[in-house]
């Protein structure tokens, strides 16, 4: 279970996450939306440590996790992939994949075994395979289409054997028919697996379809939660997510 | 190390204020070199490896100079030109292809203008030592004594010279239409260039001055010391050293930081001969520990 | 495919033994002693640039101050030759055994000091920093005249007592064994370049961002791998101290850390051995221009620009990726 209590964040003059309190239930399926700059990300970055709050506190079951390392907290279980793709660049899929898998091992501070022969390779495509990933196993990271940068930025995420996995808009830069399938995939992974999943994503069609819980994020603050049935007829989301995205419209 | 030499000399006024003198000279000289070389690297995102060479020509070219029209003011002035003209070649011809690459490969193209410049400066006027190309008439004059110091009135006009020039520096970067568009291509070049602002200009144009006022350096500094194709090397380093503490691209940080290097060499020569560059290199260390942008850097 | 651990090690050990003997039996094909002292420089300037590739090349740090181990590991094995401990002890015939490992383990030491401070900064900050730190080193050598030798450098020579049937004073001997080190140094670098935690360099090198969220301390690793490769500099400096007989300021100036960031630019660095082949035009081009003009800079200045600005990569690098293309 991932609580957050009145977890709260500032850049200068910007509050970029105000008093936000969430409880994802264990193995539940969870979507956060929210215009651009509306603190998700900062969120995603807060819950992994990779920047501190100034406020509140976060916690991985009982266990008080403010103020713990990114290192640390991704030990304890929670792992993400970004919003823009942040792979390693020279390695294969199969690389990529071993690498992370011994990160999460402490296996990259040995120096007497060779990588190339070590058995995390094999464990490697399984995850390959669940990813959706097998069929460009040898091909190089940046020589991957973008989708599949994306896939496998999720790969070395699920590596980290989470409990709670982050995914920070999985579906960005693609085409409708391209979104459904990575969704679909996101899906039947957490299906497969008990992991608590948060999602980030613009499309509602796939939000209402995919999530349990929709949080909705404004300016920093949940402005709502529900189940999407909720969050469709709530009329404060409405007004305001709505109404701006429609002054979005129409401002491009 | 000889503490007692220095508290000797911090005590004595004669000293004092001798050594004090010499530190200006030597800050301000400094400073006309280094304040190049943090400026290319604010705008241009590129160290020039290389800049020490600049200096040495201004030397040579000022030598040159001064055979030829006998006049010191107008040999310092062609040895800065000519340097400010050689920069805008370097820029143009080799710098530009690299402003993409990374730091090794621009290293190693400074690596290789050094010598290669080494070599065509020995190739001209030869490998030995060429004579200062001395005072100017009017201060070929006894030196004054101040508080028993020996001050030799020419040091002043250098301090001052350089003063001035520190001074047009300032103006020419806060006051007008040029430095705005500098200090804007420093932040963010891509909104100069949607702005229609050819930064390819602003870009060699800072190096060119930053060529300028190296070579300026390089032709005072001849006027007392002999020329030579290594003269370049300690000033390059100096002038890391005053990059570094001062914060990468920061005038303001270069000028106070030439103060302090000053200081330390002209007192360090006292207190530790042996270890006056190491003193340097280690404030320089302390700086990027404890504040690696520097005394006046603008954090990125 | 599927090649046991045993054996990719295996072949590396096969391929370091093989090239032992051919290196060996060069020096009889040659039997000129300007040629085989040609491989021994080569050997040791190999070691030398390799030890920074692994920074350099697989890391992604430049660093500038890898001189500073080079010397640190000569002054090392020549102070230590030169000591009365050696009489004192009665150490004799182990003395170069002792002092080959302390110039490996005291440059070491330098090297976790200075990478301790050096690796909390990035990119430029790195490169100066570990270039102040050289020059400070520098700085000491010359000012510790007492001890070094100053700006003489470390003279008077010392003695190299044979060791288990090994002289060194023979110039044959000092051949086999030169290499014999170097190669195994060699061996190891590989291991260490292909084991996980060469490929966590990798990693490091290629995105410093993301190995946090994986659960990977890259701050260790930094470490750790500035420490290898400081030891194996000081390894190399120590070899060259042991051909000289001496140690010279020089050798920590900034000049010379200069030359193996241009043998990695000669050679190639995403190559493992590209740096050595970097030695090999270096030492080349060193030979032949010093031999036939004054003018050594400006031929070496040239040769860098074509490299620079025609290249772009080391020719083992580009003879590798024109392999694979075809
Ligand atoms: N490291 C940072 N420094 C300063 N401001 C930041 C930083 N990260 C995010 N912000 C600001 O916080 C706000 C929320 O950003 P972000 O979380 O990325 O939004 P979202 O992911 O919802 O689009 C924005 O105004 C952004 O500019
Ligand atoms: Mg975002």
């Amino acid at each position: 279970m991932l609580i957050l209590k009145n977890v709260t964040k500032s850049f200068g003059g910007i509050i970029a996450t105000n008093d936000v309190s969430m409880k994802l239930k264990p193995g539940s399926i969870n979507a956060i939306i929210g215009p651009n700059g509306a603190g998700k990300t900062t969120l995603f970055n807060l819950i992994t440590g990779k920047i501190k709050n100034d406020a509140g506190q976060i916690f991985i079951e009982d266990k008080n996790i403010t103020g713990l390392s990114e290192l640390q907290i991704t030990h304890l279980g929670v792992a993400r992939a970004f919003q823009i793709t942040n792979i390693f660049p020279s390695f294969s899929v199969k690389e990529s994949i071993t690498a992370a898998i011994l990160a999460k091992n402490h296996g990259l501070n040995n120096i007497w075994k060779r990588f190339k022969d070590h058995p995390a390779q094999e464990e490697s495509k399984n995850i390959a395979a669940i990813t959706g990933l097998d069929e460009v196993f040898n091909i190089q990271s940046d020589e991957l289409s973008h989708g599949d940068q994306k896939l496998l930025d999720i790969a070395l995420a699920l590596a980290m054997k989470p409990q709670v996995l982050l995914l920070d808009e999985p579906t960005a830069g693609m085409g409708s028919e391209e979104r459904w399938k990575m969704i679909n995939r996101v899906k039947d992974l957490w299906k497969k697996t008990n992991m608590t999943l948060v999602f980030i994503e613009h499309d509602m069609d796939i939000v209402f379809n995919v999530a349990q819980k929709i949080y909705v994020l404004h300016q920093g603050e949940i402005l709502a939660e529900g189940s999407p049935k909720s969050i469709k007829n709530n009329q404060n989301v409405i007004d305001a997510y709505l109404g701006g995205g429609q002054k979005k419209n129409e401002s491009t | 190390m000889e503490v007692l030499a220095l508290l000797d000399c911090l005590s004595a006024p004669a000293c004092l204020l001798s050594q004090a003198v010499g530190g200006l000279k030597i800050g301000m000289l400094l400073f006309l070199v280094a304040s190049g070389l943090t400026l290319i690297f604010g705008v241009l995102g590129i160290i020039n490896f290389a800049h020490g060479i600049l200096y040495m020509l201004g030397a040579y070219f000022a030598w040159q100079a001064m055979e030829l029209t006998g006049h010191f003011g107008l040999s310092v002035l062609i040895g800065a030109i000519g340097v400010g003209i050689f920069g805008l070649a370097f820029e143009r011809g080799l710098i530009k292809r690299v402003y993409e690459s990374n730091l090794l490969i621009q290293i190693l193209l400074c690596y290789a203008v050094i010598l290669i410049v080494d070599d065509l400066v020995m190739i001209i006027w030869g490998d030995e030592f060429l004579s200062s190309i001395g005072v100017p008439e009017i201060f070929q004059v006894p030196p004054l004594f101040i508080f028993d110091a020996v001050i030799p009135p020419f040091h002043l006009a250098i301090i001052f010279t350089s003063l001035l020039i520190a001074i047009l520096l300032w103006m020419l970067m806060t006051r007008s239409r040029f430095g705005s568009l500098v200090r804007a291509a420093a932040i963010n070049p891509k909104m100069l260039e949607a702005l229609g602002i050819n930064t390819n200009f602003i870009r060699y144009s800072v190096f060119v001055l930053g060529s300028f006022l190296a070579g300026l350096g390089g032709a005072l500094a001849a006027s007392e010391r002999s020329i030579v194709s290594q003269m370049g090397n300690s000033i390059l380093i100096e002038s890391f050293i005053v990059t570094v503490i001062g914060g990468m691209g920061s005038i303001g940080g270069a000028f106070l930081a030439s103060l302090i290097i000053g200081m330390a060499r002209s007192f360090g020569a006292v207190a530790m001969p042996l270890f006056t560059d190491g003193l340097m290199f280690l404030i320089m260390v302390l700086v990027l520990i404890l504040r690696p942008r520097g005394i006046m850097g603008e954090k990125k | 495919m599927n090649v046991s651990i045993k054996d990719s090690f295996k072949k590396d050990a096969i391929y370091s033994v093989v090239s032992w003997i051919a290196l060996l039996s060069l020096y009889f094909i040659f039997n000129d002693h300007g040629i085989q002292d040609i491989i021994t420089k080569v050997a040791i300037l190999g070691l030398f640039a390799m030890s920074l590739n692994i920074l350099i090349g697989y890391l992604g740090l430049i660093a500038f101050g890898h001189a500073t181990f080079f010397a640190a590991g000569a002054y090392t094995l020549g102070l230590f030759l030169q000591s009365d401990f050696i009489i004192e002890y009665n150490i004799g015939s182990w003395s170069i055994p002792i002092a080959l490992s302390l110039s490996v383990l005291l440059p070491g030491i330098l090297a976790t000091i200075v990478g301790v401070i050096c690796i909390r900064l990035r990119e430029i900050y790195f490169s100066f920093l570990t270039l102040a730190f050289q020059m400070i080193f520098y700085s000491l050598i010359l000012a510790l005249v007492g001890i070094t030798g100053g700006d003489q450098g470390l003279m008077g020579g010392f003695p190299k007592p044979p060791f288990l049937g090994i002289d060194l004073g023979i110039h044959f001997h000092f051949y086999a064994f030169t290499t014999f080190i170097v190669i195994l140094a060699v061996f190891l670098m590989r291991q260490i370049i292909e084991s996980p935690f060469g490929y966590g360099l990798r990693m490091i090198r290629d995105n410093h961002e993301r190995p946090a969220a994986l659960g990977f301390n890259i701050r260790s690793h930094q470490l750790l791998a500035f420490i290898i490769a400081g030891s194996l500099a000081g390894l190399a400096g120590s070899l060259q101290a042991l051909l000289d007989v001496g140690a010279y300021p020089e050798w920590a100036f900034w000049s010379k850390s200069a030359e193996p960031l241009f043998m990695i630019l000669l050679g190639g660095m995403q190559t493992f051995l590209g740096p050595l082949l970097g030695a090999l035009i270096f030492e080349l081009l060193n030979d032949f221009v010093s031999a036939n003009t004054r003018y050594y800079g400006l031929i070496l200045g040239l040769v860098i620009l074509i490299f620079v600005l025609g290249f772009k990569k080391g020719l083992l690098d580009w003879i590798v990726i024109r392999g694979r293309k075809n």
